[in-house]
């Protein structure tokens, strides 16, 4: 027998292999800080360094054109505004205790609470913390809302729970930033997110991670989107956590609901990201388009998804990545998913992993762009290909990715 | 009259293969010359080695611009300093759009953008701007992108490859038109030119614009130069060798 794939009995595995993040044990975090709830602040009196922390990623106390902010530090709620009419956001405690029909019809209902144990922990809370989002119908709310969920001290396990219903006919934009303070490099960050888009409504959420490195990041994130329903989700992961794993669900149940998700991941060394997403197309004439873009440092990427079309639907997952530098161990894996149930749901997938083609950097050398910049051009124009429309902070991040990435710098 | 760009005794490797032996060439301040050979002579080579594009490895020889040894110096830095290439094939650049390229150039240079945007909508060339930078465009219209950013950048020394091949002739008109101006530095003084090379088959882009001399190229190696049209005439007539026969015998003389 032939033995062209091994010799010498050695193991045909290389190094890059998958290299599984350690499940995560609650319990060897801090989770809970044994203080009372403090009074809430205004966005003007965040210390100067949390609010750089946090304008990083996309949460900018200083901006007017906001409809306001809410920002969970550590275990509390510490600051909760808004200043938009039809626009009411409420710490999801309060939210609980004042409408009655929350609990009955909204909360855990998208997610099962014994999911697994971090569905689990969140919802043992006794004092859930998490936002609570309610566009009145009708409300086209002109400017983004902003939520921070941030962590200011070593080794806590910060749980969340979310709750965002966007009625018929409204419209919002939330850009939740996630971080951790710059010198904090452990700790996990675990979120439960049932967000509710109704009849001919739009919803938008952007959502940008900037983690330590030793950050351990599990999101739990469904959404219900219900007749000519509009949802988009973009994500963006400016600084690497030591592992995420998300898989974002949507349901389009009514007719004519679409869903669009994009995400860019840049994995550094030492990082695992799983980063998937799954819809669901039971109306009639839903659509559905799931774009991932990755940029592998070092790190270990794997782009997944699934599109299930029980309808006439159209539906289109495309997974591309880029090695820049993979290291020892960094990788990008796609596994673009899609599966029809009607004879009338149009599906397709793509999936493509290159490099920067050297002679494409030459070319921009040669019209006087320097190298790095070239480089960042070029990693720019990757991370948005054919996608139009992206908002002014979405697109201030990727540009930052693009040229710290193209700078060669670890992030 | 200073020579703008000296090449002595070039010799060029890509990835291992030699494609470029004893090079020579000497273009003075001002001129335009011009560059025939047949395919796989190593014209395109020549430009790519001078404008220094990697895979072009100089193992012997100098390139001097205004003076200046460049041999050693980066692709950016030539670009820097003036010299630019059209390119015959360039790459698709997915995602980086024209525009982003022209508003650099704009940026170094900001009297030009108004008079290069009023050639732009003449030329219609306004769809281009905000497409991924030669993607999906015919051979005119790439050419004619390439001469557009040369226009923005307005280099000292402008090379173009085969700017007339595979292009119908209501493309060549136009193209014609940008090449001419590119190379009047100032359009009413005609004697008052940007100097650069030309690398051209049919010579149809030498009725735009005028070439001083001629160098012919044959495996790699210049093997005579003489005066544009003659020589021209002479390959279209007889083919290469008899054009060479005839130059070397003229320079024997």
């Amino acid at each position: 027998m032939s033995d062209l794939h091994q010799t010498k009995g050695e193991s045909i595995m290389n190094e890059s292999t998958w290299t599984p993040s350690e499940e995560i044990e609650i319990k060897d975090f801090v989770i809970e800080s044994g203080s009372s709830q403090p009074s809430l602040i205004a966005p003007s009196q965040f210390s100067k360094i949390d609010a750089q922390e946090l304008a990083e990623v996309g949460v900018l106390f200083d901006n007017p054109e906001r409809a306001g902010t809410f920002v969970v530090q550590d275990f509390h709620t510490v600051c909760s505004q808004t200043q938009a009419e039809g626009l009411e956001v409420l710490p999801i405690a309060d939210a609980l205790k004042k409408y009655d029909w929350l609990q009955k019809k909204y909360a855990w209902k998208l997610i099962d609470p014994d999911t697994n144990k971090i569905t689990r922990f969140c919802a043992n809370q006794e004092i859930p913390q998490g936002y609570f989002i309610r566009v009145h119908a009708g409300t086209k709310v002109k400017f983004p809302y902003q939520a921070a969920l941030y962590t200011t001290h070593t080794n806590i396990a910060q749980a969340i729970h979310n709750i965002v219903i966007i009625e018929d006919d409204a419209e919002l934009t939330l850009i939740t930033g996630c971080a951790t303070q710059h010198e904090i490099s452990s700790g996990v960050h675990l979120a439960v997110s049932e967000q509710y888009v109704g009849k001919r409504a739009r919803f938008t959420n952007t959502m940008v991670h900037s983690w330590g490195p030793k950050v351990s990041v599990r999101p739990h994130s469904a959404t219900a989107v219900d007749e000519e329903g509009i949802f988009e989700s973009n994500y963006v992961s400016l600084r690497p956590a030591a592992d995420i794993r998300s898989n974002p669900t949507t349901w389009l149940n009514g007719d004519g609901a679409s869903a669009r998700y994009y995400s860019v991941i840049l994995g550094s060394t030492g990082s695992h990201i799983i980063s998937g997403g799954e819809v669901y197309l039971n109306g009639k004439d839903t659509s559905a388009e799931l774009e991932h873009r990755a940029i592998c440092t070092g790190g270990q990427i794997s782009q997944t998804g699934l599109l299930v079309g029980s309808n006439r639907c159209r539906a289109h997952i495309d997974c591309s990545g880029m090695i820049l530098d993979p290291g020892k161990k960094g990788f990008i894996e796609s596994t673009p998913g899609i599966r029809a149930q009607h004879p009338e749901a149009q599906m397709s997938h793509e999936a493509s992993i290159g490099k920067i083609a050297p002679e494409q950097v030459e070319y921009l050398q040669s019209r006087g762009i320097e190298e790095r910049q070239a480089i960042s051009m070029i990693i720019r124009g990757f991370l948005n290909a054919d996608i139009e429309g992206l908002g002014e902070e979405l697109d201030a991040r990727i540009d930052q990715i693009a040229e710290m990435s193209g700078h060669g710098e670890g992030l | 009259m200073n020579n703008i760009l000296e090449i002595h005794d070039l010799n060029v490797t890509v990835r291992g293969d030699e494609i470029l032996n004893k090079i020579n060439i000497e273009v003075p301040e001002g001129e335009v010359h011009a560059i025939f050979g047949p395919n796989g002579s190593g014209k395109t080579s020549l430009m790519m080695t001078i404008m220094g594009f990697s895979d072009y490895k100089i193992t012997s020889g100098k390139i001097i611009f205004e003076g200046e040894d460049i041999t050693e110096l980066g692709l950016t830095e030539r670009a820097r300093k003036g010299i630019a290439v059209a390119q015959q094939r360039p790459p698709t650049i997915k995602g980086v759009r024209l525009r982003q390229v022209l508003d650099y150039a704009y940026a170094q240079n900001a009297a030009n953008a108004r008079e290069l945007e009023d050639l732009i909508t003449a030329n219609g060339m306004d769809k281009f701007l905000d497409r991924d930078i030669n993607d999906g465009l015919s051979g005119g219209e790439i050419r004619r992108v390439e001469l557009l950013q040369l226009l923005a950048t307005r280099p000292k020394f402008a090379m173009l490859d085969e700017p007339d091949s595979g292009v119908d002739i209501e493309a060549l008109e136009l193209i014609g038109e940008m090449a001419k101006r590119l190379f009047s530095i100032d359009i009413s003084h005609p004697a008052f030119r940007r100097s650069g090379l030309i690398i051209t088959h049919t010579g149809q882009i030498l009725e735009n614009v005028y070439a001083d001399k001629a160098h012919v190229m044959l495996d790699g190696t210049i093997e005579g130069c003489g005066n544009a049209q003659i020589v021209l005439d002479t390959i279209y007539d007889s083919g290469y060798s008899q054009c060479l026969t005839c130059i070397k015998r003229k320079v024997n003389q």
